[in-house]
């Protein structure tokens, strides 16, 4: 697992992708910041990390294209799937060393927060919670988009999968309040992530939600897994 | 080594393998023969762990695939018909990388890497990244990826794909010089690559086994000599026909005319060239080209066929 997740971390660096991924992080970030904090001259950061939480649904895809969909496609994926290394340390290795990059994201980010320390006054409990939950929100989305690149054979395909799916996701709760049967209504609330981020950018620790986060994650990787060794035995 | 016990595969409705049963002894070089889609690649990826058959079970030292996948794939060095390399790597850090897969010591990671480069000729390429190298090289590093952790099964799935004449003779070199240390299963559709580094051939027809032979079974107790010969003189053909060795005269189509074009089937006596020159020289017939005739894969499977070895 550690000999996968190293080379992922290497290979992001190596290739575009990270840069890709932080650049577009970092300039978008840095707008949102300018517009919703230096511009009105406010110190609250939770609504920039509501902002930037929108960013992981457009970037998750960008992180785990190459994840599965990018083995399968350059053939590389024989040469793990012949090793010794489980598909659970498999998939493990892959999905950190795509959140240690999104860690990275976070990381660089917290500029803005030394800048409010400087010039205003920073709540750091508040902007702690607030950046927790931004780093859980965006990990479930990555756990979400490498399920979808297990479907994928291109990483052409697992970006517009990653995208489509993530917007269903967004749409949840759009979805459950125009949806009419009760049952539907109330799952799609349920799966709803953007609901499970807005305790964390009005400044509180919701338990709940923290787990919720830890469960979905699991599933997906749990799923990732499972659809995997499914390959093994449909694929022709 | 390796064993196949009543193994099949199948893509919906298409039986990609059929209860094939085969078992290949340690140090053995297996040669996997058969046409486009005959199952050649299933068979491999069913014994490397990358697909589960439908039936059946596949065992690598007595460890079961499915079962005991772990220490299976231990036991296995894997070349799939596309390199398996990472074009950003350099290969020192794709071999490293493979290494640590294979679960070699880290201590012994450097030192194993050197080995493994020297052997497949990468040495020089060794900091290079693997993106700007040749076919050839690539096909190397994807050998040495195979190579890391000395595995004691080698399966190598048409490695010689797309290299131009040299590179082939090179690559073949190299697995011959890996053939009784590992146990090595090899897959191609080209009979001659075959012959040159197996020492058994298994041929696969619709995801069947219809030969298992050595190749020294297989290619028999008859040798086929073609000859040109300046005449076409009616006494040639009985006269052929009368030598020893010769037990089948085949007369073939020749451009010129005056001339006379005939496969010989003859015996492995080794007379059949001295027969034949000898009677030649009598009839005062010059013999123009004497050449053994290289068996095609069509030839091996017409051969197989009606043998009645299905």
């Amino acid at each position: 697992m550690f000999a996968i997740y190293r080379r992922e971390v290497q290979s992001y660096f190596y290739t575009s992708a990270a840069y890709v991924f932080l650049g577009v992080f970092l300039t978008l970030g840095s707008i949102f910041f300018g517009v919703t904090n230096l511009a009105s001259r406010s110190g609250n950061l939770l609504a920039l990390i509501a902002e930037l939480s929108y960013l992981w649904m457009l970037l998750s895809p960008i992180l785990t294209m190459r994840l599965i969909a990018g083995e399968r496609q350059r053939n590389t994926d024989q040469m793990l799937l012949t090793s010794p290394c489980s598909l659970t340390g498999m998939v493990m290795g892959k999905y950190l060393a795509a959140c240690t990059v999104l860690l990275l994201a976070v990381v660089s980010s917290m500029m803005y927060a030394c800048v409010v320390a400087v010039y205003g006054k920073l709540y750091i409990g508040e902007t702690a919670v607030g950046y927790l939950g931004l780093v859980l929100h965006g990990c479930a989305f990555i756990a979400l988009d490498l399920f979808v690149s297990c479907f994928a054979k291109s990483q052409m395909t697992a970006v517009v999968l990653g995208f489509g799916v993530n917007l269903l996701v967004w749409m949840a709760d759009v979805l459950a309040s125009a949806v009419m049967i009760e049952a539907i209504s109330q799952a799609l609330d349920f799966i709803s992530l953007y609901r499970r981020f807005s305790p964390f950018v009005r400044g509180q620790l919701s338990l709940s939600s923290v787990m919720f986060y830890l469960l979905f994650i699991t599933v997906m990787i749990f799923l990732s897994v499972r659809a995997l060794d499914a390959r093994r035995w449909s694929e022709a | 080594m390796i064993s196949f016990d009543h193994v099949s595969k199948r893509y919906g409705t298409l039986n990609a393998l059929q209860d094939i049963t085969f078992s290949v002894p340690k140090g053995q070089v297996l040669g996997l023969l058969g046409q486009n889609g005959a199952g050649k690649t299933t068979a491999m990826n069913i014994l490397t762990g990358c697909l589960a058959p439908t039936s059946g079970s596949v065992s690598i030292g007595g460890k079961d695939v499915l079962l005991r996948p772990r220490e299976a794939k231990r036991m296995i060095g894997y070349l799939p018909e596309a390199a398996p390399v990472y074009d950003e790597m350099t290969v020192r850090a794709y071999l490293r990388f493979a290494c640590e897969l294979k679960e070699v010591k880290k201590s012994a990671i450097s030192g194993h890497v050197e080995a493994v480069a020297e052997r497949t000729g990468l040495a020089d390429v060794l900091d290079r990244k693997i993106g700007n190298l040749s076919k050839g090289y690539r096909q190397r590093a994807g050998v040495a990826q195979a190579l890391c952790g000395t595995p004691e099964v080698i399966v190598l799935d048409e490695p010689t794909a797309g290299l131009d004449p040299r590179q082939n003779s090179e690559m073949r070199n190299l697995i011959l010089s890996l053939a009784g240390e590992h146990t090595i299963l090899f897959s191609s559709h080209i009979l001659s690559e075959v012959q040159a580094v197996c020492s058994r051939v298994l041929i696969l027809h619709h995801g069947k086994i219809i030969c298992d032979r050595t190749l020294h079974d297989m290619q028999g107790k008859e040798h086929r000599l073609r000859a040109v010969i300046d005449s076409c003189d009616e006494k040639l053909l009985p006269a052929l026909r009368q030598l020893h060795s010769v037990l089948r005269v085949e007369m073939e189509a020749n451009p010129n005319a005056a001339l006379t074009q005939v496969v010989l089937t003859v015996d492995d006596s080794g007379l059949a060239e001295r027969e034949l020159f000898t009677l030649l020289s009598a009839l005062q017939m010059p013999l123009l080209r004497l050449a053994p005739v290289e068996d095609s894969l069509e030839d091996v499977f017409l051969r197989a066929t009606m043998d009645e070895t299905v």
